[in-house]
């Protein structure tokens, strides 16, 4: 039985093999696009993960489909009180999930939400433009520095830098009044997050960050995913102000002032 | 600095947002010192269509990019932009934003006309829930309105120019994709447009219409289409936003409206028209940057206090004054 034997590839396959690997990545490299000499993201985006329902694995439920998560390790280091926190959010997060009133969805959030955000890029900032709630995150890259005594803010504030490939972003000055997830894994306004952009090749950004909270998490912990890039011909970000359903019944004007056939009253 | 309207945290954030910007180098601070305080003008600096002979980026743009503000007024009053909200009555100090038709007034039908002097009578006291500015429950302002507000943003990439408003934001695109369907309705409508020299040109269609021309209660319907011009002095100072309404449902010819507009990064901060912060670097190159502006918790300021919150302090819930 001489084919079931385990053989050493001889030097000209590992030369073949090695090559088409190089040419692999090579190629890989060539597509992704370029921007001012940094990895251009400009694009719509979007997660095809589960990761909004729970960051952490979970069985099917009636609110979530089932998934491995994407939290590295699987849990989320909480300290003992922030647990006890965490458990009466998801007893409560069909009625408290910020996201249920449209409020801005914070980082990571808006990043694994499911609707897709615009990235637009110039040398000094990059703009991700969500969907949800048409809000708008400056990443500023022109070197600057956070501010020393600031604002707490939905989004916290971004500064990046680009560490060859790959878009490093640190962001904190957040406030708390946003979730991590449907589940209820929340925060307080002592995040702080580290992420990491870096596109795969040109219609792939694989998404790390490291979340930090003293005060809701006992270690820094990492999570992980991929963006796909959205290439539907004629594509858009559709404004999602949801926020403003509640009452967008009583504009502009009740609707049994106009005249029932308001082209009859129009000018001729 | 949106913070300073919103309800979660009033006053401190603000008094907080004045310390950022007082930590930023003293050189930055000292130099911005010196910045002239934006003045509203009474008259309307007019820029005519033309050739464009500033600065092009990349892709062939004009480039504009910046921080803007309009500069005769607020979104008090359309057609009296230095008189208050609700008070028509105060003597004309700068022209009327609609300069067609030449009375200055939006050609309201009969009964479109009663229902804005309604709207007028009853901002203050608001007693039902449409009388409540859609602005003041952090609706964005539409298309126009928009730029009757505070300050904004202009940036812009290949394919596309972005609006940054206080309340909302836009994307234009210069792709020339096909509009949505018609019967997809938004607060800030579906743009696209293209640059004729020193003139972007924005069509806007599935507009909702559901924000309102000032604080005295014009407004569109649904069905209005709105043609934009947004015409650049080539020194990039200045530029007139145009916007014609055209909506026979409501009014009884097509009118259009004007907007003078002027850049605002050599002023001094006012959390107005110049909203704009020092950023912290090691250089000493002075530095601007806009703060986030997120309006999406409803605030209760506005509206004569008819928008309220519950107890809990969470859910913001529309409830009326007793």
């Amino acid at each position: 039985m001489r084919f079931l034997k385990a053989r050493p590839l001889s030097s000209s396959s590992l030369l073949l093999i090695t090559s088409l690997l190089i040419s692999l990545t090579a190629n890989a490299a060539d597509k992704i696009p370029k921007l001012n000499g940094h990895p251009d993201l400009s694009g719509i985006w979007q997660t095809t993960s589960a990761a909004d329902y729970d960051l952490e694995p979970h069985s099917l439920r009636a609110d979530a489909p089932p998934s491995a998560g994407i939290v590295e390790g699987g849990v989320i280091p909480y300290l003992p009180k922030a647990l006890a926190q965490k458990k009466k959010n998801f007893e409560n997060r069909l009625m408290d999930d910020p996201r249920l009133k449209g409020w801005t969805l914070g980082v990571p959030r808006g990043i694994y939400y499911p609707e897709p955000f615009q990235i637009f890029q110039r040398d000094r900032d990059i703009t991700v433009f969500h969907q949800f709630g048409h809000s708008v995150r400056t990443i500023h890259t022109n070197n600057t520095q956070h501010p020393e005594d600031p604002n707490d803010w939905w989004f916290g504030d971004s500064r990046g830098h680009w560490e060859k490939d790959t878009l490093v972003v640190d962001v904190k000055h957040f406030n708390d009044g946003t979730w991590l997830d449907r589940a209820g894994n929340f925060h307080s306004d002592a995040l702080h997050v580290v992420e990491r952009w870096k596109l795969l090749d040109a219609n792939t950004i694989e998404y790390k960050a490291t979340i930090e909270d003293e005060k809701v998490f006992s270690r820094p912990w990492n999570i992980s995913v991929i963006l796909h890039r959205h290439r539907e011909p004629n594509f858009q970000l559709i404004e999602d102000y949801r926020y403003t359903l509640e009452y967008d019944k009583y504009y502009p004007y009740p609707a049994e002032s106009a005249p029932a056939k308001s082209s009859s009253t129009a000018a001729n | 600095m949106k913070t300073i309207f919103t309800s979660r945290y009033p006053l401190h954030a603000f008094i907080a947002g004045l310390l950022a910007i007082g930590s930023a180098s003293a050189f930055a601070q000292e130099d911005r010192a010196s910045f002239p305080k934006f003045e509203r003008e009474n008259y309307v600096y007019k820029v005519e269509q033309g050739k464009w002979t500033g600065p092009k980026l990349s892709d062939g743009q004009p480039d504009v990019q910046g921080q803007w503000s309009n500069t005769i007024g607020n979104h008090n009053n359309l057609v009296n932009p230095q008189g208050g909200g609700n008070r028509n009555n105060d003597k004309p100090r700068a022209p009327s934003r609609v300069v067609d038709p030449e009375d200055g007034q939006v050609p309201f039908q009969a009964w479109a006309r009663e229902l804005q002097k309604d709207y007028a009578k009853h901002l203050l006291d608001p007693t039902k829930p449409e009388y409540i500015e859609p602005l003041a429950r952090c609706a964005p302002a539409g298309p126009s309105k928009s730029f009757m507000w505070h300050g904004y943003e202009i940036r812009q990439y290949p394919g596309y120019v972005v609006f940054l408003f206080d309340s909302g934001s836009r994307i234009i695109h210069l792709d020339k994709k096909p509009h949505l369907p018609e019967n997809i309705k938004l607060w800030n409508g579906d743009s696209r447009g293209h640059w004729e020299g020193n003139t972007l040109i924005v069509d806007v269609t599935n507009n909702n219409s559901k924000s309102r021309f000032g604080r005295n209660g014009e407004f569109a319907s649904e069905n209005a289409q709105v043609a934009e011009k947004f015409i650049f002095d080539n020194n990039r100072e200045r530029f007139t936003y145009r916007a014609t309404y055209t909506d026979p449902s409501v009014y009884t010819r097509p009118w259009t409206l004007e907007i003078p507009n002027r850049r605002v990064e050599k002023f001094a901060e006012d959390g107005w028209n110049n909203q704009l912060g020092v950023a912290k670097h090691n250089g000493k190159e002075l530095l601007l940057e806009p703060y986030e502006q997120i309006c999406t918790e409803n605030n209760g300021g506005f509206g004569g206090g008819a928008v309220k919150k519950t107890a809990d302090n969470t859910s913001p819930k529309t409830t009326l004054t007793p």
